[in-house]
């Protein structure tokens, strides 16, 4: 994950480890997580307290306690009423706004009993008793002829039922703040700032909500960062370190595929040498997420239940009390189920996840145990509406499946295998994604749960390392909401270069040797380099040989042929018809020629290494260069 | 440069004379209008680019010079980090000592601070300490050929380490430190220093080496050290005074016989607490006596002392040469050397006189002893011959 190799662009990043600690929050609506950089420069994702990495975002109240996280979620088994969940998406909301007919497992959202229009949750608490007099102030009152006061402390009385008002706001910043406590445990210092992520579609005034939720709990909020560009970013940190496969350079189309508990986020990214930007703005679809596949597996394990015991269960949605609270107890074993669904190896077949409740409906416990093959075929329906979704999205890129050269995942749905597999049926074969490069499991550098957070913590450190001088605060602007910095020009089509060939072929009847030098959608200013070795013919010592190239503008496009299936020798008799399969194949057609270079050069050697340079401006200047590798002088120049 | 992509090979067949057509298009397509998501280095870097308003090639040249001076930076760190410790190479000697035999290796050779011994910093120490202990772990060893249970020099380094954190364990350690055993067995002579071509430089270069290394000893710091040949009569009177009053710390417990294990007499224990007591005792004695003979031999030896005398000396002269010289009356000053000389004249007859009562005194307890003794062997010749 080091991004010591290579910087792209020539990015000034000193991956110097700042010497104040910060940290990146992925704060999500249904879990969040911790990341903290490591003395090596990396980014780790660190457990709270409970030894938990996966943080439910989750409060409860319960008499006089309070819980936060994944205890507070096991209250929502008896003390529902009291236990505060998905604050996170009311955030900066309005309470007309949000949708009233949701059935919800936990405390209702109220209009706030004094600001008009706010939503908030009421729980009833347990208020400490006030403290009896001390005998000091009691002391006061006794200079009469009244008798002393006891020396004896008064005992304490009951605590007083009390009920609370709390907005979302109060929440986040009260979950916020046991976030940065667990950080501060860990590091055994003081957290200086954070990186928080949030979703793309949030409202500027849900972002400033955020903010100002963040800043009550006393954290230094350096940059609300979109998922999207934690993702890519951590994901790009992570290629630096990783060898890439030809098919993923530095320029690459990247799809981004949250999927958490509450829904869906999908971005399609152009990766220009680490600069991001969305080819199509970012899809958000809330109706489908882990708790659709929870639903699912629920009604699929309380049949097993009746089955086994004879006891009838009726969940998702559950009607009346033992039903709701045997779906909550069912709901958190889930959890464990899904985790072990997840790390087990694909295509083992034998590796069954067990669901196991206590006392689940009348006193009767359940064990039961689903395969990766029935998971996956409960949870079809789920995968089959994100790869509708994502295609949905590359229409309107107007992109094909093939062009996507790598996925990255995010969220703890996103972990599953199967869904994986559905999308990669569709993906070209050389697409990466965390589970082809082997990265998800055991908590690698791809691993979805834990991407955002440390994506976030990446991006907190580049931050503090931006200097303080008047220059660096406009650098530092930059990085904030609503910066016009953000606003640049890309180029529309692929710029390249052709060696043609004397006999005019060549692949894809382009007539040469195709480099796509500058990729569409490159953000100006640009620059690329390639070092290419090209293979000279023969001949005489000492005698200087031209190589010819054309500047090309070019056209990218897919081709669908439809070829027929090739026969299957052995079980031909089983095939009665043969069938058509697609043929899908990324294709370029010349557009217009920009000109021509020639490089001259002196070699020994029959293959000299030529260094192509493309540099667009801003203005909409092209400039080729092309040399001998190490032999400016024979630097010809295209300018345009 | 930037980031250079290599590409595989591209085979070419030979260029010559290709006829060039004519562009088709003089301008690149129109741009597209984005909006990048600010993350990342290479985000930084793009606005960097546009806040300074610099091309690529300026840009680079910035990254490099930030870059050297990241490095240098770091090179600083790293060198403070370690103090220079712990690189040491170790010999096959200490490799393979024997922890069972602890007291007599060289702890600081096993820690690899043989270079500053007693000037190590706890700091070092533990530094070095731990640099060892990174190399020489027996979890290290476990799959290596030969014997893998073979922790004996870790356990050295344990204990090298026990003996030198412990300033008390230490300061014993230090007094006994074998690494200068042989050099306090070599110490210059007067005739090393009057054979010399140049008794004056050879003086200071054997001496000053000499004084340097019992300065550790001293409780009293700073510890005045030999100096050079021009230094003033005070400055070399503080010298010797200091060095006959030396206050050592050097102390010999280090050396004391274990008391026989697993033995519970304890008239046994009281035994060898007491032999080593004195033995303590008698190699502290020792150890003063030394050290006044080495000040004795430099004393003798140092050409200071007879600058001074020489110097001293003119100026009596000279005085005298004044006080008989023509015409000129005795100054303040002549007349105050002289108060001077008087007065040290009449001490030196009243030591004179000292002296001389002494030995009347002596003589006389001589005489008396000898009256006794005649007396003794009188009686005892009586007592014979009856």
């Amino acid at each position: 994950m080091s991004l010591n190799g290579r910087i792209p662009n020539g990015a000034a990043q000193a991956t110097e480890v700042p010497s104040v600690s910060v940290i990146g929050i992925n704060f999500g609506n249904s879990f969040a997580s911790i990341a903290v950089l490591t003395k090596e420069g990396l980014a780790e994702c660190i457990a709270n307290e409970d030894g938990e990495r996966q943080i439910a975002c989750a409060i409860s109240f319960h008499g006089e306690e309070t819980y936060i996280g994944n205890e507070a979620k096991q209250q929502l088994v008896k003390n529902s009423a009291n236990t505060i969940i998905g604050f996170r998406n009311l955030l900066g909301k309005k309470f007309s706004e949000l949708p009233k007919d949701r059935p919800t497992s936990s405390a209702p959202v109220i209009q706030h009993p004094d600001f008009p229009d706010t939503p908030a949750y009421k729980v009833q608490v347990l208020q400490p008793a006030p403290s009896p007099l001390s005998p000091a102030a009691s002391a006061l009152t006794t200079k009469t002829n009244t008798p002393a006061a006891s020396q004896v402390a008064t005992p304490r009385s009951e605590p007083i039922p009390a009920e609370r008002v709390l907005t979302p706001a109060d929440v986040t910043t009260v979950f916020l703040r046991s976030l940065l406590q667990s950080a501060e445990a860990f590091l055994g210092k003081d957290v200086y700032g954070a990186v928080i992520t949030t979703p793309g579609w949030f409202a500027p005034a849900q972002l400033d909500a955020l903010h100002e939720a963040a800043e009550a709990a006393g954290i230094r909020v350096l940059q609300l960062l979109e998922d999207a560009g934690a993702a890519a970013l951590c994901a790009a940190a992570n290629a630096s370190g990783v060898e890439q496969s030809a098919a993923v350079g530095p320029d690459r189309t990247q799809l981004v595929v949250d999927l958490g508990a509450s829904s869906l986020s999908l971005s399609l990214l152009a990766v220009r040498q680490g600069l991001f930007h969305h080819l199509t703005p970012a899809t958000h679809h809330p109706d489908v997420g882990g708790d659709a596949i929870d639903d699912r597996l629920l009604k699929f394990f309380a049949k097993d239940f009746t089955k086994k015991t004879g006891v009838p269960l009726k969940v998702a949605p559950a009607s009346e009390g033992p039903d709701a609270r045997a779906e909550a107890r069912l709901r958190l074993a889930l959890l464990h189920t899904k985790r072990t669904i997840a790390a087990s190896v694909a295509g083992a077949g034998g590796s069954a996840a067990t669901c196991a409740v206590e006392s689940l409906k009348d006193g009767l416990d359940y064990t039961g145990s689903v395969n990766r093959l029935r998971f996956d075929m409960e949870a079809t329906p789920i995968y089959g509406v994100v790869v509708t979704r994502v295609g949905e999205l590359l229409k309107r890129a107007g992109l094909d499946w093939i062009c996507v050269d790598e996925v990255v995942y995010a969220g703890g749905s996103a972990c599953l295998p199967g869904l994986d597999a559905a999308l990669a049926v569709h993906l070209h074969e050389d697409a990466l994604t965390p589970f082809i490069t082997g990265t998800v499991a055991g908590g690698g550098i791809g691993d979805p749960t834990t991407v955002l957070a440390r994506g976030a913590a990446l991006q907190a450190r580049l931050l503090v390392g931006i200097g303080v001088s008047s220059e660096d605060e406009r650098i530092r602007k930059a990085f904030e909401r609503g910066s016009e910095l953000v606003s640049v020009k890309a180029t529309a089509r692929t710029i390249g270069v052709l060696f043609p060939t004397a006999s005019g072929e060549g692949e894809d009847g382009l007539g040469g040797q195709w480099i796509g030098g500058m990729q569409a959608e490159t953000v100006v200013p640009a620059r690329r380099t390639y070092a290419l070795e090209v293979e000279l013919g023969e001949g005489a010592e000492g005698v200087e040989k031209k190589i010819g190239l054309e500047v090309w503008e070019v056209r990218e496009g897919v081709t669908i042929e439809k070829v027929k299936a090739p026969k299957e020798e052995e079980d031909g008799e089983d095939v009665e018809e043969e069938e058509e399969i697609e043929r899908k194949e990324k294709r370029i057609w010349k557009e217009a020629l920009l000109g021509t270079l020639t490089v001259g050069v002196k070699s020994k050697e029959r293959r000299v290494e030529v260094q192509v340079q493309f540099l667009v401006e801003a203005v909409g200047k092209l400039q080729v260069s092309a040399y001998q590798t190490g032999n400016r002088d024979t630097k010809t120049v295209l300018v345009i | 440069m930037g980031d250079i992509i290599t590409l595989p090979v591209v085979s070419l067949p030979q260029q010559t004379d290709r006829k060039s057509e004519p562009s088709q298009a003089n301008t690149i397509s129109p741009f597209v209008e984005r909006k990048l998501i600010p993350v990342g280095p290479a985000y930084l870097a793009h606005v960097r680019r546009v806040v300074h308003d610099l091309s690529f090639e300026e840009h680079d040249k910035h990254v490099e010079e930030e870059e050297k001076r990241r490095r240098n930076l770091e090179r600083e760190a790293d060198d403070e980090d370690d103090l220079g410790v712990g690189d040491e190479e170790e010999t096959e000697d200490v490799l393979s000592l024997d922890p069972k035999e602890w007291k007599k290796q060289d702890h600081y050779a096993v820690l690899g601070l043989s270079h500053l011994r007693y000037r190590a910093t706890p700091e070092q120490i533990k530094i070095a300490h731990r640099k060892k202990v990174l190399k020489h772990h027996p979890d290290k060893k476990a799959g290596a050929v030969g014997n893998s249970n073979d922790d004996a020099f870790f356990k050295c380094i344990q204990k090298a380490n026990d003996v030198l954190t412990h300033p008390e364990k230490r300061r014993q350690f230090d007094s006994v430190d074998p690494y200068y055993d042989l050099l306090e067995a070599d110490v210059p002579t007067t005739q090393q220093v009057t054979k010399a071509k140049n008794p004056n430089s050879a003086f200071f270069k054997l001496f000053a080496p000499v004084f340097e290394r019992e300065a550790r000893f001293s409780r009293k710091k700073p510890v005045p050290l030999l100096g050079e040949y021009s230094d003033s009569k005070e400055v070399v009177e503080t010298f010797y005074d200091f060095w006959y009053n030396f206050d050592s710390w050097r102390s010999f417990e280090y050396l004391d016989k274990e008391v026989n294990e697993g033995s519970d007499n304890r008239d046994d224990k009281r035994y060898t607490e007491k032999k080593n007591k004195t033995e303590r005792a008698r190699r502290k004695k020792e150890d003063t006596a030394r050290l006044r003979a080495i000040v004795d031999v430099a004393l003798s030896a140092d050409p200071r002392i007879k600058r001074i005398k020489q110097e001293e000396k003119e100026t009596r002269e000279a005085k005298r040469k004044n006080k008989s010289g023509p015409g000129g009356g005795p100054s303040k000053a002549q007349t105050e050397e002289e108060k001077r000389r008087i007065e040290e004249e009449d001490k030196a007859k009243e030591e004179a006189e000292k002296v001389a009562k002494a030995e009347a005194k002596k003589a006389k307890a001589a005489a008396a002893n000898a009256a006794k003794k005649a007396r003794r062997v009188a009686r005892a010749e009586a007592g014979e011959v009856p």
